[in-house]
């Protein structure tokens, strides 16, 4: 139960202080949907920037999910918080207190990690029980702590086995009853689910919204995949590159991604892209691309207006699920439809680029295979970046 | 107590300090027994110091003159250093080449499937015992063995082969022919089981697929097994080789220290032994230890290369 | 036509067994023989041992280990002691810090951690004789000749354990639970100490074994540096026998000295065969 408060808080990596070393060697695999390569990061004289410019203050009780791609910076600010890495500059207070300095063990938080990182040679209970130990608490204190926790999270009956002994998900529980038991300010979590097969991973989301509501304390949760982030945040943090590129609630992010990368990144299958014209007819704003003039929503105008955005050449963003097959519109011609159960995924092309649709089934009565259709879009779910830096213009 | 708060106010979370104090130990302890010890080494090399009687003489600066005094022969006529460095290549290689060879058929006909051999976890341990054993009781026992007196040669009178004891310890080509089984029986089960893991090392697949393309096992063998084995072996050779030189134990307590006969037995750490007993003549036996120095020095290199590669 | 071919095959085959056999049953005598011959000749007594050579065993064991025993020339049973002091004290030590040097130059980063690394890796293969001039001179000047600390201390600095905890390390310890136990409230040494060595436990017994063993049979260093008998291990005892006059010895008990001296590192190795061979191939550097 605690605020973070960071700020201004950046990260380099000096040349002996090799980022994230050795890390790699226990993921066997590049994460789902991450690319391998890092994404290339600043380098200066003082050596490699990992994250810069980071403000954010987390309220007391609130689950902030920091999210972006591979090398993006998230990890790095969150073992920041933790205190396992240096801050090269800015400010960190937890409770109101300048934490840059103080140990991990002295900053009360806890944290999941991607490996879970048990201790093998220890049973479940003494896993749970070490933090305490270290800290001198009464014997029969620990014992009804490490209890608690092993209720809420539905391990009891694996209190006296080694974590060799655990399924995947039985080791998630013991790592997250591990950071629980002891009460802490922040919970941290670095990616706990990437290494859980996908169906164990839904359960586990929605085991994390439960627990949340149980335990009263502040979250910072890191990952890259933004389904997680959309249903866990109470606010997300999108990241690229060590900058923050977006803070908002998970509606906020969707529906006003703040630039190009985040209206990427966020939603699936990805926003689709249009090369067009933004024009001022009569005091109103239109988007226009291949030959359809779609007037813009109100609150879009008046956010437009209040920036004075003059009339430009602008990507014009709508996401697949927002088009529709009307008589007119853009023209496009579908190349494979997918069929999703309760919706169809067509995959088009659009004057050579791909773009996907998403329409309601109807129980597929109609075959788009090979089909000329026209897309259309309506004012409110059209987004319009700035083709010179990519932000979003109502921004 | 001022000071003290300010300090505790400026530590950091940096691990780096503990990094330093963790390898503390091994280095102060490396440090005194051994760099130190290794760097008088060298500079005793250069000096004439030796114990004569109750005199200590020295210790005099001679430049390179106890190198010069190595390579100089001897009033028997040989150039000691040369004479030793030969002897101790001529028992490694004695010992090494049934060894390796051995140790290769071994190692093949364990990780061979078609085989199958059983009892292999059996066969492994015997084998690899002798390398556990005190080497300077080994060569006791071979000494009590091989005696005139000894076992050995009972054997053979009452067997009638020779109508008298055969003196196995007098005898140039007897006395290396003994060292060389000891170092084989010691070293050949380790060198099994270090080749036998590189085998294991290698894709199966690749016999496989070669066995059904129609090699033949010796095919298999120089084609697949033996290129890929490479790194490993090479490896195990050097080291092999550098462990020969260092050859010390068997042949000094075979021999009571004096390489009999005439010198033909005597290794090079033998040879250092003699000038660290009373005579104390540490300019000499600096000299000879800086050589040794060199020699695994350019075999390690070696090593290196090939660990690297890895 | 078929049928014949796979009878060749398989009479082949066990040609091929019978003589792979053959050799492995012929090189387990040579491994034993000399051995038993040691075991049957500490069971006789030295007329036996005169009158000719039987493979039966004698029934004098107990006379020649009570004789070997009370030897007051080779006081063995004062080696035993000096010998398991040095060989378990080099054991621990030196499995221990090998252990937590490799993890801080494994899990810490440091300005010359790299260096650091590369330079145990390269200090690897010197031979320890090379060091021994400098060594036994410190030892003669500084009177420290006859202390078994000596022995014990150096080998707290041992690159090839070093090289060992290091890979097994990399191998199995994920930086991750160094963290997570950092952030349970743990002190470095106490994560080594409660997290790191449990992990390395397997690592732990194979190098304190080899050390162990290494350590009973060292010749060369003892035997320069001990003269005196309450100082003496094994290795240098066994080794006084050969120079003593031969013929006046009571050679059951010879036997029987050697028995003793080999014994202990028999027995480990019958109890523990299984985990030192594994301990060979694993990283090993040895030979």
């Amino acid at each position: 139960m605690a605020e973070v408060l960071l700020k201004n808080i950046k990260k380099i990596y000096t040349d002996n202080e090799s980022r994230k070393k050795g890390r790699g060697k226990f993921r066997q695999q590049p994460k789902e949907g991450e690319e391998e390569k890092k994404v290339s990061l600043q380098i200066t004289d003082e050596g490699v920037v990992a994250v810069q410019e980071f403000n954010l203050d987390i309220k007391d009780k609130e689950f902030i999910v920091l999210v972006g791609p591979s090398g993006c910076g998230k990890s790095t600010t969150l073992r920041m918080i933790a205190g396992l890495e240096e801050i090269t500059s800015g400010e960190l207070y937890i409770d109101g207190n300048l934490v840059n300095n103080v140990e991990p063990k002295d900053r009360d938080i806890a944290m999941v990690f991607q490996s879970y990182a048990l201790y093998p040679h220890m049973t479940v209970y003494d896993n749970m029980a070490y933090s305490l130990k270290i800290k001198h608490v009464d014997k029969a204190e620990i014992d009804r702590k490490v209890r608690e926790a092993a209720e809420i999270l539905d391990i009891t009956q694996y209190l006296d086995r080694k974590p060799k002994a655990l399924s995947g998900g039985q080791r998630q529980r013991v790592a997250i009853g591990r950071a629980i038991v002891r009460n802490p300010k922040v919970l941290l979590m670095d990616e706990p689910l990437s290494n859980l097969d996908a169906k164990l991973r839904n359960q586990m989301r929605s085991e994390i919204i439960k627990l949340r509501k149980k335990i009263n304390t502040t979250f910072v949760y890191v990952t890259h995949d933004q389904i997680e982030a959309m249903t866990l945040g109470d606010r997300i943090v999108v990241m690229k590159d060590g900058y923050i590129q977006q803070i908002g609630t998970p509606q906020e992010v969707f529906d006003h991604p703040a630039n190009l990368f985040v209206s990427g990144f966020i939603g699936t299958p990805q926003m689709n892209y249009f090369d067009a014209e933004l024009v001022i007819r009569e005091g109103s704003y239109y988007v226009e691309t291949k030959g359809i003039s779609v007037k813009l929503a109100e609150d879009k105008q008046l956010r437009l207006k209040e920036n004075d955005v003059k009339a430009q050449p602008v990507t014009l963003g709508v996401r697949p699920e927002h088009l529709t097959i009307a008589e007119e519109g853009i023209n496009g011609q579908v190349e494979v439809s997918e069929l999703m159960g309760s919706s169809l995924h067509l995959h088009m092309t659009v004057d050579g680029k791909d773009v996907i649709c998403i329409v309601p089934t109807e129980g597929r009565k109609v075959n788009y295979d090979g089909k000329q259709l026209k897309l259309a879009f309506t004012g409110d779910v059209a987004h319009v970046f700035s083709r010179e830096d990519q932000h979003n213009l109502e921004y | 107590m001022d000071k003290k708060q300010k300090t505790k106010e400026k530590r950091s979370i940096s691990y780096a300090k503990w990094g330093y104090i963790f390898i503390i130990p091994f280095f102060i302890v490396y440090a005194i027994f051994t760099l130190y010890p290794q760097i008088l080494t060298v500079y005793n090399s250069f000096f004439e110091y030796y114990r004569d009687g109750l005199n200590i003489i020295g210790p005099n600066f001679v430049g390179f003159g106890n190198y010069a005094k190595l390579f100089t022969p001897n009033l028997s006529g040989f150039i000691p250093i040369v004479k030793y460095t030969v002897n101790t290549f001529i028992l490694w290689v004695m010992g090494a080449v049934p060894q390796f060879i051995i140790a290769m058929l071994l190692a093949l006909f364990f990780t061979s499937t078609r085989l199958n051999i059983k009892g292999q976890q059996f066969f492994k341990t015997v084998i690899y015992m002798p390398n556990l054993i005190m080497a300077s009781a080994f060569s006791m026992l071979f000494f009590a063995m091989f005696s005139k007196v000894g076992p050995v040669n009972q054997i053979i009178l009452a067997s009638g082969w020779a109508d008298q004891a055969i003196d196995f310890l007098a005898m140039k080509v007897t006395v290396r022919s003994l060292i060389a089984l000891m170092n084989f029986l010691m070293w050949f089960g380790n060198t099994t089981i270090l080749l036998m893991a590189g085998i294991q090392g290698i894709d199966e697949s690749l016999f496989e697929s070669a066995r059904l393309d129609g090699s033949s096992s010796t095919q298999v063998f120089f084609n697949i097994t033996m290129p890929l084995l490479m790194p490993i072996f090479i490896y195990v050779f050097i080291t092999s080789m550098i462990g020969g030189i260092q050859m010390f134990d068997v042949p000094q307590v075979l021999t009571n220290g004096i390489g009999t006969p005439n010198n033909t037995s005597m290794t090079l750490i033998m040879y250092l032994n003699t000038f660290l007993g009373i005579s104390k003549n540490y300019g000499m036996a600096g000299a000879v230890s800086v050589l040794l120095f060199i020699m695994t020095a350019i075999l390690s290199t070696f090593v290196f290369k090939t660990i690297s590669k890895k | 036509m078929k049928k014949d071919i796979n009878t060749v095959a398989a009479i082949k085959l066990l040609i091929s067994r019978l003589v792979v056999y053959g050799i492995l049953i012929f090189l387990t005598f040579l491994c034993l023989f000399f051995f038993y011959l040691m075991f049957i000749n500490a069971s006789r007594s030295n007329a036996q041992l005169q009158a000719g050579f039987t493979m039966i065993p004698g029934g004098n064991t107990i006379k020649n280990f009570v004789n070997a025993w009370h030897d007051t020339n080779i006081s063995i049973p004062v080696g035993m002691k000096n010998s398991f002091i040095v060989a378990s004290l080099s054991a621990v030590l030196t499995s221990y810090f090998s252990a937590l040097t490799a993890y801080g130059t494994y899990v810490y980063d440091f300005k010359y951690k790299k260096a650091v690394h590369l330079f145990i890796l390269a200090i690897m293969m010197i031979p320890s004789q090379v060091s021994a001039v400098g060594f036994i001179q410190l030892a003669f000047k500084y009177h420290l000749t006859n202390k078994l600390w000596m022995l014990i201390i150096p080998s707290i600095a041992a690159p090839s354990v070093y090289f060992y905890m290091r890979q097994y390390l990399e191998a199995t310890l994920p930086l991750e639970m160094v963290e997570a136990a950092r952030i349970d409230g743990s002190n470095e040494f106490r994560i080594f100490n409660e997290i790191v060595l449990p992990i390395m436990k397997p690592a732990i017994a194979v190098q304190m074994i080899f050390s162990f063993v290494g350590s009973w049979n060292n010749y060369f260093m003892p035997s320069l540096l001990l003269n005196d008998l309450q100082k003496k291990t094994v290795p240098v005892m066994i080794a006084t026998l050969r120079s003593a006059d031969f013929t006046k010895f009571d050679m059951g008990k010879v036997y029987m000295l050697m028995v003793m001296a080999i014994l202990p590192v028999m027995i480990i190795y019958v109890i523990l065969s299984k985990s030192i061979i594994k301990g060979v191939t694993s990283g090993s550097v040895k030979g």
